[in-house]
């Protein structure tokens, strides 16, 4: 008798690690990726961390691809860290990277938001021009409007990432919050320092 | 019809862990009487108990269990680890 049954829908999106994860979540996770990363280059989207994204110099495929393994390898590499530090559980580096990895297959979504022309025309602008913009309305308020459901989609990405750490190091309270905060701000931060180093 | 008793492990009225006062023999009627606690294992909860039932039953391999189960191996390696806790507290003797 196994009384832990699997989820229904609504609780499989709520933490979809309750039943993925390891190998079979890392290949989802790197399919995602991919189609995330052509999404990407389709609509000249860069990832300069994992919260951050606009224009850059280096329009080359492989800066795109990069940009997206080094979104998903930092996070997991600080997780990975954080549970070895505060979790009493053996957790394994496998569980980490494809729970990491599944986490941000809706960026392959959040991507496409980027594709109108007038998008990728508006996030290309320097402040300087985007200043120069700020009075006419009509110009910059629909792209916003068109951009925010996308959020929807980054906010997925966030929530799976926090289930994704507790459910691979097995970390509850202050150990899960220290974990996440470490892994998604500092994450962050370490993304934007080694992208930026892909524009020189 | 006949459902099967299920041991109660806690006070009905106040929810104190239950102890056992007396064992007896349905063969020849002896009766034992005295203040036991119940062995920790039985006060693990019935979803508990069944969990460590099917952990023994896979020979411990937490991957067989993940497949039987339908749950990732992290999930399972999750509830095995809090049932490790609760008998840790359980007993406190044991290191």
């Amino acid at each position: 008798m196994n009384t832990h049954t699997k989820p229904s829908r609504p609780a499989f999106l709520a933490n979809p690690f309750y039943t993925i994860a390891g190998w079979k979540a890392l290949a989802w996770g790197l399919l995602g990726m991919a189609v995330a990363t052509a999404g990407s280059m389709a609509a000249h989207l860069h990832y300069h961390g994992l919260m951050h994204y606009g224009s850059a110099p280096n329009d080359a495929w492989w800066c795109y691809t990069a940009e997206h393994l080094v979104v998903w390898l930092v996070p997991a590499a600080i997780f990975y860290v954080a549970g070895l530090l505060l979790s009493s559980s053996r957790i394994r580096l496998i569980d980490v990277l494809g729970t990491t990895a599944f986490s941000q297959i809706p960026f392959a979504v959040m991507n496409l938001f980027y594709l109108p022309e007038q998008v990728q025309t508006f996030i290309a602008l320097t402040p300087e021009e985007l200043a120069g913009k700020i009075s006419q309305e009509s110009y910059w308020l629909p792209v916003v409007g068109w951009l925010t459901p996308s959020l929807l989609f980054l906010a997925v990405v966030l929530c799976w990432l926090a289930v994704a750490l507790k459910t691979s190091c097995n970390l509850r309270g202050w150990r899960l919050l220290l974990g996440y905060a470490a892994g998604i701000i500092g994450g962050d931060m370490a993304c934007r320092l080694i992208i930026s180093l892909m524009y020189k | 019809m006949n459902t099967p008793k299920r041991l109660p492990l806690t006070c009905p009225s106040c929810e104190t862990p239950l102890k056992v006062s007396e064992l007896f023999c349905h063969t020849c009627g002896t009766k034992v009487c005295g203040e036991y606690d119940l062995p920790p294992l039985a006060r693990l909860s019935e979803k508990e108990q069944q969990f460590a039932i099917d952990f023994i039953k896979s020979s411990g391999s937490l991957k067989e269990m993940a497949r039987s189960m339908g749950l990732s191996y992290p999930t399972v390696r999750n509830i095995l680890d809090e049932l490790i806790e609760k008998l840790q507290h359980l007993s406190p003797s044991n290191p």
